[in-house]
């Protein structure tokens, strides 16, 4: 069976900035190749500077490459034409303030050539989507920094695009905002949608990544499906409910049978702070 | 494989005209049209200002239909320059800070429509706030020639002044009043907008600065008074130095003193349609040529 068309083809990507001083080069990503299949989230990871977003612009063509080709559903990214499947929301984004949610959606929507009935019907959905229909007619000047970067996602999905680009799309955001952008994530995945993002929060990546790419100095130094990345081969874990003092005696007795079979820790599992902070404040386990 | 491209969503046209609208939009929220109010109580000082008097009283009528003329004209000058370059400076630079410009261009949106929408929108403006101030200057001038007329002609035939000579005396203030020529004149305003704006544009797309874009714009539209003289400089020749400074300043910036015909206007007299081609050819010519100059640098500028 022929394999489907990559939503991202990033083949030996090389790009080099001129620093001011003495007009030095200096490379930001180097040789770096992804391949993202459709329907996939894709998670780049890397520590601040390693070249995350630089990719992420080439890939939409803000930037040319200083060699190397990126493709977006095989059409070349420098094209024009590659823009009409894919939505971006870049890191820290401020849209126009004198605009409401409402006529940004429909400014983002008219450039995709959008109108009328169309143009409107999609706007609501989307403000539905983002949960955000209740400020749709608020000024962005007066939105926090969640509703933005809400609002920054609602306009990255207004042309249907088949493929989401994310630069760091939770930074300083809460945590009820963070959560929230997660769970969009997550619901874009479930209507087939390809994901791209890049994040230096972890623990993020972790709960929505198919595929994730570790980055460092412009090298992917790692690459491959999350659940493969993080498995530690060697250790096998069970997780009990409502086990008694007995119950655990008796299996740690079991382990004791095997010689070739270490336990290496027992104990109570922990939520995270995240998980205790959202408890706390949203009422609710999430 | 590549894959076949898909057509771009919406023409050239519809994309060009919401960028234009969105910042015709955005600067008008800025709460430019304010400046009408400006305009507006000048309009109404020069209306009863009195100037000293040289002449005999035949001629006062048409001095306050002068002074009415040259306030507003130059009230306009003012204006549409200073919005030519700095919401033209302003815009770009804005964009980039702000990263809507990401947002923007990760659209299949072509750097051209983008640029040429930012520009028509300026122009939109402008073009709105001279048809309200030219609205007013006209409504204004057509109801003092009205009493002009009537002050001049009792004064005539108070003094017994042949028919001929009250006639020459009503032609002369209906020159002065709001005639095709004035409207003319604001058109000519209007042009030297588009050549400022669509300059301001090129600058910006370099420039790293609204302040930059701003000093050099002024600069250059300063310069721009002096190309004849260049001209003239590059064609009688001269040191290596002054010939390539003489010949790129020529050939790269229009001649913004062609627009004193404006000045003629305000002084009464006509403004032939050949002049006003002339300068529309010109205006456009420019407003083309910087436009696609700045979209050569812009197509290759990475963010």
């Amino acid at each position: 069976m022929d394999q489907p068309t990559p939503a991202v083809e990033i083949r030996d990507l090389v790009k080099d900035f001129k620093t001011s001083f003495r007009r030095q080069m200096l490379r930001a990503v180097d040789g770096v190749s992804i391949r993202i299949l459709p329907g996939e989230v894709y998670g780049l990871i890397g520590p601040n500077g390693s070249g995350k977003s630089t990719i992420m612009k080439a890939l939409l063509g803000l930037v040319a490459p200083t060699s190397g080709t990126c493709a977006i559903f095989g059409q070349d990214s420098l094209k024009v034409d590659s823009r009409n499947d894919v939505g971006f929301l870049p890191e820290n984004p401020y849209f126009y303030k004198h605009l409401s949610g409402e006529e940004t959606l429909e400014f983002y929507g008219k450039l995709c050539g959008l109108k009328g009935k169309a143009l409107r019907e999609r706007v609501a959905e989307l403000l539905k989507l983002v949960d955000l229909e209740s400020a749709g007619k608020r000024r962005i000047g007066g939105y926090s920094k969640g509703m933005l970067q809400r609002i920054g996602l609602a306009q990255a999905l207004i042309q249907e695009p088949r493929l989401v680009i994310l630069d760091e799309p939770t930074a300083g955001v809460d945590p009820i905002g963070s959560r929230q952008i997660r769970d969009l994530i997550l619901k874009l995945r479930e209507r087939g949608i390809t994901v791209f993002l890049c994040s230096h929060l972890l623990e993020q990546v972790q709960e929505v990544c198919d595929q994730v790419g570790i980055i460092f100095r412009g090298k992917i130094v790692k690459e491959g499906r999350l659940e493969d990345l993080i498995a530690i081969e060697d250790q096998t874990e069970i997780i009990l409910r409502n086990a008694s003092p007995e119950l655990l005696s008796e299996i740690t007795g079991l382990i004791g049978r095997f010689p070739a079979t270490e336990l290496v820790r027992t104990g109570k599992p922990r939520t995270t702070l995240e998980r205790l902070f959202l408890r706390e404040t949203l009422g609710k386990n999430p | 494989m590549t894959a076949q491209p898909a057509p771009l969503r919406g023409s050239h046209f519809s994309r060009i005209l919401v960028i234009a609208l969105h910042a015709f939009t955005q600067l008008a929220r800025m709460k430019v049209f304010y400046f009408l109010a400006v305009f507006a109580v000048i309009m109404l000082v020069s209306n009863f200002f009195n100037l000293p008097q040289h002449e005999g009283p035949e001629s006062i009528g048409v001095n306050v239909l002068r002074s009415i003329k040259s306030s507003s004209l130059g009230t306009m000058h003012l204006f549409s320059v200073v919005l030519s370059v700095v919401a033209t400076a302003l815009l770009l630079p804005k964009d980039i800070e702000d990263r809507t410009l990401y947002t923007i261009l990760a659209k299949p949106v072509p750097r051209i429509d983008y640029l040429a929408g930012k520009l028509l929108g300026v122009l939109l403006l402008i073009f709105v706030s001279l048809a309200l101030m030219d609205l007013l200057m006209t409504a204004v001038l057509h109801v003092r020639t009205g009493i002009v007329i009537d002050q001049q002609v009792a004064y005539a035939k108070q003094q017994g002044w042949p028919e001929d000579s009250i006639a020459l005396l009503r032609t002369e203030a209906l020159n002065h009043g709001a005639n095709w020529s004035l409207q003319g004149a604001v058109f000519a305003v209007f042009l030297r907008s588009i050549i400022i704006a669509s300059l301001a544009l090129l600058i910006s797309t370099f420039s790293t600065s609204t302040l930059f874009t701003t000093i050099i714009s002024f600069l250059i539209y300063f310069i721009g008074h002096f190309q004849a003289d260049a001209l003239d400089a590059f064609l009688r020749g001269g040191t290596a130095v002054e010939t390539i400074l003489t010949g790129l300043v020529s050939l790269v910036l229009p001649n913004f003193q062609i627009f004193n015909v404006i000045d003629a206007v305000i002084e009464g007299q006509a403004f032939p349609l050949a002049a006003l081609g002339k300068l529309t050819g010109l205006g456009l010519f420019y407003a083309v040529f910087y436009t696609v100059s700045s979209w050569f640098i812009f197509s290759e500028k990475e963010f």
